[in-house]
């Protein structure tokens, strides 16, 4: 294959890793602390990118026009936006679930996410069709042959990798996230230190969603244009990338996002016929890892959570 | 009054059924009290109800003059209560300094700092052990961290449950004078032991629970003689040492 052509490939391919792996760390911390799987988590993201849009329409009408300015004050709507829903569905819908089968959780959060869907398509002005995002990054483009490197591409890519490594170092750094591992790892125990259970699902549920709004604008960014069901397939990928990572393992999640991506990106070249035979590799790739290592590439020890 | 912890008329129990019934005790401030009674008597219930785990269907729980009644666990713990859990329950993915850090969840991290110095002066090998995996160590160390972890609390109450369960003879006669200096420190100690001759050596006072009644009580010389302790503990005729 011709250089700039492979170049382009694997340029797309870490621009969805590191989206996917955005979401992948949201179920991973779910799994974790609540040892439930959160079917909502991709409509949430959805959720997130329809907020940034809104507020964009927000701010441009309040005649705001640094392209800077705007993109902080969208990310942050749909940071905050969606940080107050992921706690509140915590609050309200899940932590109440506590002592459910885990079928009953996966139930609830398979309808929560339906409706939420159906609500951006139903109540966003025109929700049913797809949604220009606007290009808020400068443009411009530097060329190597005939490989194209999108200055925006990489102000996403890097932005991406800046959060990653700001979850973990939360996570493996902070008092807080030393809370949430020992939430994780036994969570009676952790209430027995001094730490408010509930406080801390909270908070994950906020971060988690938080993870899943910046990976919905990114790819928003992206791809310049969102809808309504973006969060179906993104979540679904999302979900997929924890469980071949190994569930409630971050760093397994983020190995999964790649692994996801770049077994697309396999398919793209290998089935060149049509871009969506891409998918059907990828998720028949991970059938089969799954077959191979059903706890994940990073086998999840019996107490190893976070 | 500080540390003293009152126990009055307590139900507490899992789903349907009680498991303690009608239970009333004290333990006095800078006093070692046990708590003795065969497996299943509920023993470990009482510290969940204590901790706000197992919260107790009625009756009250008051710790230096407050009720803890409706108090969450993180709750119960800032009023100056700590615990020592049954099976030592330490983050084994967690490194001997992280389980530490957790046991003064609450406090700044200057204090944790302080505390956990004192903590290494009483168990060095900890200190050699710091950034150790906990599940990568012996029981014997393991309970150390379990031991360090609820020091790390600095409480005025500290609950311990079966510490020497599966531990050898040397680590059993360790624990019980690592208690013995912690009710020296000035805490209040509420113990639940099976090795009933050890502990009520270093207790002052303790109940005897049966079934979740408390069935007998008394000074810890007085529970030697006592007739039920003896036949649940010592089997005929034999005198402790
Ligand atoms: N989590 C639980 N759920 C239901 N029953 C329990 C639970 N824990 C203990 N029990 C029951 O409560 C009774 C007392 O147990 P426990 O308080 O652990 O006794 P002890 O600590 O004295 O051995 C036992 O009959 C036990 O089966
Ligand atoms: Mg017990």
């Amino acid at each position: 294959m011709d250089i700039g052509l492979a170049g382009q490939y694997v340029l797309n391919g870490l621009m969805l890793g590191i989206i996917y792996a955005m979401v992948a760390v949201g179920f991973t911390l779910f799994f974790g602390v609540l040892d439930i799987i959160k079917f909502s988590h991709g409509d949430v993201l959805t959720v997130g990118a329809f907020t940034a849009l809104a507020a964009y329409a927000g701010v441009t009408a309040l005649g705001l026009q640094s392209p800077w300015l705007i993109l902080g004050v969208i990310a942050l709507a749909a940071i905050a936006g969606t940080a107050v829903l992921g706690a509140l569905i915590a609050r309200f819908l899940i932590m109440p679930m506590r002592g459910a089968p885990p079928i009953n959780v996966l139930l609830l959060t398979l309808m929560l996410g339906t409706a939420l869907r159906e609500s951006v398509r139903l109540f966003y002005p025109n929700g049913s069709n797809p949604k220009m995002f606007p290009r808020l990054l400068p443009g411009g483009a530097a060329n190597f042959g005939r490989f194209t490197l999108r200055y925006d591409s990489v102000l996403i890519f890097v932005a991406g990798v800046a959060v990653i490594v700001g979850v973990s170092l939360l996570i493996n750094r902070s008092k807080l996230g030393l809370a949430i591992r020992a939430v994780a790892q036994d969570a009676e125990t952790a209430r027995v230190m001094g730490i408010d259970l509930e406080a801390v699902v909270l908070f994950t549920f906020a971060l988690g969603s938080a993870l899943a709004a910046l990976a919905g604008v990114m790819n928003g960014m992206y791809y310049s244009e969102i809808n309504f069901n973006m969060g179906l397939l993104l979540g679904l990928i999302g979900f997929s990338a924890a469980i071949i990572g190994g569930l409630g393992n971050i760093y397994g999640a983020i190995l999964g996002g790649f692994l996801f991506a770049a077994l697309q990106t396999i398919g793209a070249v290998l089935l060149p016929v049509s871009s969506a035979y891409k998918d059907v590799f990828a998720f028949a790739a991970v059938i089969v890892l799954m077959a191979w290592r059903p706890t994940g590439l990073i086998a999840e020890k019996s107490s190893e959570r976070v | 009054m500080s540390g003293r912890l009152a126990v009055e008329n307590v139900f507490a129990g899992y789903d349907r059924t009680d498991v303690l019934t009608d239970v009333s005790l004290v333990a006095e401030p800078g006093r070692i009290t046990c708590i003795l009674g065969s497996n299943g008597s509920g023993k470990s219930t009482l510290i969940r109800a204590i901790l706000g785990l197992t919260p107790p269907r009625t009756g009250r729980i008051v710790f230096n003059g407050h009720d803890l009644a409706g108090r969450d666990t993180h709750q119960i713990i800032r009023a100056g209560i700590a615990c020592i859990p049954e099976g030592r329950k330490v983050f084994s993915r967690l490194t001997v300094a992280e389980n530490l850090r957790l046991g003064a969840y609450q406090a700044g991290n200057e204090v944790a700092r302080e505390r956990m110095a004192r903590v290494y002066g009483i168990f060095p090998r900890l200190a050699e052990r710091a950034g150790q995996f906990t599940g990568t160590m012996s029981g014997g160390e393991q309970a150390m961290v379990s031991i360090g972890r609820g020091l790390m609390a600095a409480p005025k109450l500290l609950l311990i449950d079966e510490p020497s369960l599966g531990l050898s003879p040397l680590f059993v006669k360790e624990n019980f004078s690592v208690i013995r200096r912690i009710q020296e420190l000035g805490i209040t100690v509420l113990l639940v032991e099976q090795n009933v001759r050890q502990t009520l050596a270093i207790a002052h006072y303790g109940y005897v629970l049966m079934q979740g009644r408390v069935v007998a009580s008394g000074t810890a010389a007085e529970l030697v003689e006592n007739e039920e302790v003896r036949q649940a503990y010592f089997g005929d005729g034999v005198r402790p040492a």
